[in-house]
């Protein structure tokens, strides 16, 4: 970077700033009461302001382009697709008097609500003593009965707290809300932190922002620590890649290098947690829960629940597994609490809450109910629990202004009838932020969460956090459930800070090579990975010589030619392209693009990405990033921009996603690691190119020879040249054969394809115990002996089709060996009929 | 009344069924009312494991884990149970409902027994305003708690049509409640999301039914599982059993399975099995009074 000898003093600032405008009666970050900057931001935009208009330009495309191509993604409920990730350009700043005191606050309410899980489930004490209604409690869908009585292992029950936070009108924090379920957004913290930090390098380090990676360290050492054994396994528990935060959670896996697991990849039973993975059952010894609570054991706890783990809870009983959060820790996320938190403060720890809760009264209590009751047209109802069952009862928040007369008569009748179900809150306008939009700095309002972790030293506060910021210009704090855009959050030091990241000193890490066990579930994904990938491949190989080996003829139909004639036959076979006659233009297109055609490219490479994503944790951002550009290039524009396409044109699409396939194939070859991942990977690619071969050579080479047909077939599997420098006659099937075929040193023959396998198979760890040979491994040195033996000359449509099917076979027992418990577990609940 | 209960489940799969881990709810609870003299459950294939513990309302649990490949699950569980009702004396004054309402908010206690586990929706009890507003004429102002619950229950029995085509185990009591017909397991829960709109605590019992009444006419519900609602009363009268399906107290005549928010904490058997294709289930309930002789199930 060039170093700047003549800083330009604020050239942007004023410009940015002079229309700023906080509203009228809301604190703002940036402007005090006074009109004048708060210090923090004059640091910021001083700095800011030495950055050429056009290079700042520069950076926040790139921030932008950063969270487009890492994939930083959510899902917004319901939602089959993910979304992007929208960052403000301008971090949350926090100076460091103003941060201690938050962070003090959150370190003790973490230490409050720990106390109050331990006596709701344990003792009952507060209950009885009437310090907290029962019914406030017994209310939540998130109060988990079969949790009484039972000590977590590992001592606590929170591991990770989350409170949302808010500045009210008065200048100060406001809790709004507790996350103690399973709370998210931690991640996206540290994602945001890296995409803002990158694109703002100088600025990062000039204002002494704390740094995010010693909390993470903590908290991963935190969860360690309440493992029995000293080396543990730590899984998250994810409930799969269609939650709404799966990005995060397979983010946080790789950074903090847990296993990401789904309930189904665990086994609980004889005291014991473990998951399975291709080397066999390997215990775990903690499970950082993503899941809600009620879903984590289906024997005791949702029996509808697909997500969890049969026999969990019986495992934390038995004191095997340390589950993080413990569940049943989500009850503390109602609202109906909130009330009783300054009473419980001085009860539990003797203190007074340092942090205020948004003000709120739960309606249960009669006389809670009755002063609620008299300022319905000031205050916001809200269901005091997140609630049980579906139907239409669902209900809403209400906010009294807004209601007229009939909407507060049915209000007050709500109450009357079960105030026990709402909680009345004071409405806090929230303070609020400058957002950059078009140019220029606009007030927004924000929410900000902040983290604490367990660690054996006591809790640890992640000084920074997840900003919030709401679109309208006004929010109420009760509104805003969602923000739509994140912001990073700057805690600024008074001095410089070191630098620190997730590695740890040397002496503290043991030398060691192989990775872990490789998970049955990853190895299931990566093995279709290769497979779709491998199949999108040799499609797109079909439709280039369908579309570049027969310039010569007209293109408005197919011809005659015999080559021809197959390659749509072929397509046809698998299903990627229609039986009705189509121009060849038209069968192509289809076979590459055509969304309902189970065969094509298109089909292939979302199969593809599907495997990917439940790979997130495993695969580099530039694996995924190339299997995103492929899908956009196969999938093409808008509908009606393919009619005018030529063959030409077509060759080129090929050959562009080709290239992407290359660059995949050379990445896994490169950069990935030579542990069982790999194996499956190609393992998967071998196996079906091995398939496709054989399809291939039965179609053009299986019957008598045919002009044209034997050219054809060394085009698709990439022999021309080989062919054509070790003879010098024309092409005659034996050779073809041969070369394609049985040849061990041509890396597209079947027994190429065969010979890795085994060299694949050979490599993996055992499984079994008694020293057998595993049914993959037998398969495929039958097989190969088999094609070693082989004579070019025998080989016709029999033997190819025999070899196809032993390699489907082979495949088979790759996947019963290896992940036996994929997509096939049903169950058994529900039916029972009741008279 | 002393009674021998048999209860058997079968399970028939389509494919072979590598592994299952069940929970099963088959062993009479013993409450005030209740004594059970003897009980077994018999497992076929034979579990490889085998563990009791007993639920959060009290009732008892059996998981068990079967590793052995089998086609056919069969749960045979049979019991001899004593059930003698005691009723508190009817000249007991009862409390306004409203102030069973009140005391139930207001409650200290988070006891298994305690009233405050039955005040709010749960998995399959959700409301809906118009059961809420067809519970509540059972319930002017005022109005004594018993009388009301029992009102309430009369004119489900009266109202509804027992079509055991109507639903399903999944239905939900809004649904059954549109339809104006269904189960046991239906009427426990429109009467339960009714009582529970009104903010009276309502629990779900499920059990057996005597198949022939001395005298009386034969009871819906005795070919299977029964189910009944249990209101808290205030904390003097404390918990009654009501039977909307037949339209009675429960008495004599019922023998308590288990006690729960609604049929999810208190299904008979739920599991997981390892397994694909499609699964036939079939129960067969014999409930015989001591003495008398069997009746043909």
């Amino acid at each position: 970077m060039p170093v700047r000898t003549r800083p330009k003093p604020r050239i942007g600032l004023d410009e940015w700033t002079s229309g700023y405008a906080p509203l009228p009666g809301i604190p703002d970050e940036f402007l005090g009461a006074d009109g004048n900057p708060h210090p923090t931001w004059r640091r910021f935009l001083r700095a800011l302001g030495e950055i050429p208009p056009a290079e700042l330009g520069r950076r926040f495309a790139s921030a932008d382009r950063h969270i487009r191509d890492a994939g930083v993604s959510y899902r917004a409920y319901g939602e089959e697709t993910e979304r992007a990730w929208p960052l403000s350009h301008l971090p949350l700043l926090l100076g460091e008097a103003e941060w201690a005191a938050i962070a003090a606050g959150i370190e003790q309410r973490a230490r409050l609500l720990e106390a109050v899980l331990a006596d709701v489930y344990g003792e009952g004490r507060l209950v009885r003593d009437g310090h907290l209604p029962a019914a406030a409690l017994a209310g939540s869908a998130d109060f988990l009965r079969p949790m009484a009585g039972l000590k977590p292992p590992g001592g606590r029950w929170l591991h990770l707290y989350a409170a949302d936070l808010g500045r009210g009108p008065d200048g100060r924090w406001w809790v709004l809300g507790d996350r103690t379920q399973a709370p998210s957004g931690a991640g996206y913290a540290l994602e945001n932190r890296l995409v803002l930090s990158r694109a703002f390098p100088d600025l990062y380090a000039r204002l002494n922002v704390e740094r995010l990676a010693p909390f993470f360290a903590a908290f991963r050492e935190g969860l360690a620590a309440c493992a029995v054994r000293a080396t543990p396994r730590i899984g998250l528990l994810t409930p799969g890649p269609y939650s709404q935060t799966y990005f995060e959670q397979a983010y946080l896996a790789r950074y903090l290098g847990l296993l990401l697991v789904e309930g189904d990849d665990l086994v609980a039973r004889d005291r014991r947690v473990d998951v399975r993975t291709v080397s066999g059952l390997k215990r775990v010894d903690v499970l950082w829960r993503r899941i809600d609570g009620d879903f984590a054991d289906p024997l005791e706890l949702n029996a509808a629940s697909r997500l969890g783990v049969p026999g969990l809870l019986e495992a934390m009983r038995r004191n095997v597994v340390v589950v993080a959060n413990a569940p049943g820790s989500g009850v503390i996320e109602s609202r109906s609490l909130l009330g009783f938190l300054p009473v419980l403060c001085r009860q539990l720890l003797g203190e007074d809450l340092r942090l205020p809760n948004i003000a709120t009264w739960w309606c249960g209590e009669p006389g809670a109910r009755k002063a609620a009751a008299a300022r319905l047209r000031e205050l916001a109802f809200e269901p005091a629990y997140r609630a049980a069952g579906s139907g239409p009862s669902g209900n809403g928040g209400l906010l009294g202004p807004e209601l007229d007369r009939a909407g507060r008569a049915r209000l007050a009748g709500l109450l009357e009838a079960r105030g026990i179900d709402w909680v009345a809150q004071e409405i806090v306008r929230l303070s609020t932020t400058p957002v950059w939009e078009g140019g220029a700095l606009v007030p927004r309002p924000f929410t900000l969460r902040v983290f604490a972790a367990a660690t054996p030293d006591g809790w640890r506060v992640m000084p920074g956090g997840f900003c919030r910021i709401a679109e309208e210009p006004d929010a109420r704090a009760v509104a805003m459930a969602e923000g739509t855009r994140s912001a990073d959050v700057w805690v600024l030091s008074e001095r410089p800070v070191a630098p620190v990241s997730l590695l740890p000193s040397a002496d503290q890490v043991q030398v060691r090579r192989i990775p872990g066990h490789l998970p049955s579930r990853a190895a299931d994904n990566l093995f279709w990975l290769g497979r779709y990938l491998e199949r999108a491949e040799a499609l797109l190989r079909v439709v280039r010589a369908l579309c570049s080996r027969l310039p010569e003829r007209g293109p408005a139909s197919f011809d005659a030619s015999p080559a021809a004639e197959t390659l749509r036959a072929l397509l046809v076979e698998w299903k990627a392209a229609a039986e009705t006659v189509e121009t060849r233009a038209e069968a192509a297109l289809g076979a590459i693009r055509g969304a309902e055609r189970p065969g094509s490219v298109l089909s292939a490479v979302l199969s593809a990405q599907r495997a990917a994503a439940g790979l997130r944790e495993r695969l580099s951002p530039d694996a995924w990033h190339l299997i995103r550009r492929l899908r956009a290039l196969v999938e093409g524009g808008a509908a009606g921009r393919d009619a005018g396409l030529t063959d030409p044109d077509i060759v080129e699409l090929v050959e562009a996603a080709l290239g992407l396939l290359a660059a995949f194939a050379g990445l896994s070859h490169e950069n990935m690691n030579r542990a069982a991942g790999w194996r499956f990977l190609e393992m998967g690619r071998r196996t079906e190119r091995g398939v496709n071969t054989c399809r291939l050579a039965r179609a053009l080479a299986g019957a008598g020879p045919v002009a044209g047909n034997l050219d054809t077939l060394l085009d698709l599997v990439d022999c021309q040249i080989t062919y054509h420098s070790r003879y010098l006659v024309g092409l005659t099937p034996s050779p073809v054969k041969d070369l394609v075929v049985l040849d061990p040193y041509n890396p597209r023959s079947v027994a190429f394809q065969v010979g890795a396998l085994a060299d694949h198979l050979a490599n993996l760890p055992p499984i079994r115990e008694d020293g057998l040979m595993e049914m993959p491994r037998r398969l495929v040195m039958a097989l190969e002996a088999d094609l070693a033996r082989q004579e070019a000359e025998a080989i016709g449509a029999p033997v190819l089709l025999d070899v196809e099917r032993r390699l489907m076979d082979l495949a088979e027992a790759i996947g019963t060996c290896y992940f036996p418990h994929g997509p096939h577990a049903a169950r058994a609940e529900n039916l029972f009929a009741l008279a | 009344m002393i009674y021998d209960v048999a209860h058997v489940t079968t399970y028939r799969y389509e494919e072979q069924v590598a592994s299952a881990t069940c929970t099963l709810r088959l062993t009479p609870m013993r409450t005030a009312d209740q004594a059970v003299l003897s009980s077994a459950i018999e497992v076929h294939p034979p579990p490889a494991s085998r563990r009791t513990r007993s639920g959060f309302f009290g009732a008892r649990t059996d998981e068990i884990r079967i590793d052995t490949p089998h086609r056919e699950l069969r749960i045979e569980a049979r019991s001899r149970v004593e059930v003698q009702t005691v009723r508190q004396p009817s000249l007991l004054a009862e409390p306004a409902w409203e102030e069973v309402r009140d005391a139930a908010a207001r409650s200290d206690s988070l006891a298994p027994s305690a009233p405050v586990h039955h005040l709010f929706p749960s998995p399959f009890v959700a409301f809906s305003d118009p059961m809420t507003r067809y519970a509540a004429k059972s319930f002017p102002a005022g109005a004594g708690v018993v009388e009301g619950a029992l009102a309430l229950m009369r004119r489900i029995k009266a109202d509804f049509v027992y079509d055991p085509r109507a639903t399903q185990v999944t239905t939900l009591p809004f649904q059954a409640f549109e339809r104006r017909r269904g189960v046991c397991q239906d009427f426990a829960h429109i009467m339960i999301a009714g009582l529970r709109g009104l903010g009276l605590p309502a629990a779900y019992v499920s059990g057996y039914i005597r198949t022939t009444p001395i005298g009386g006419t034969r009871l819906q519900g005795s070919d299977a599982t029964h189910a009944w609602v249990s209101l808290w009363c205030g904390p003097d009268i404390g918990w009654i059993g009501l039977d909307p399906t037949n339209g009675i107290r429960a008495g004599d005549d019922h023998i308590q399975l288990a006690l729960g928010r609604d049929y999810a904490d208190v299904a008979p058997v739920t599991g997981i099995i390892l397994g694909s294709g499609a699964q036939r289930l079939t129960v067969a309930v014999d409930v015989i009074p001591l003495g008398a002789a069997p009746v043909d199930g």
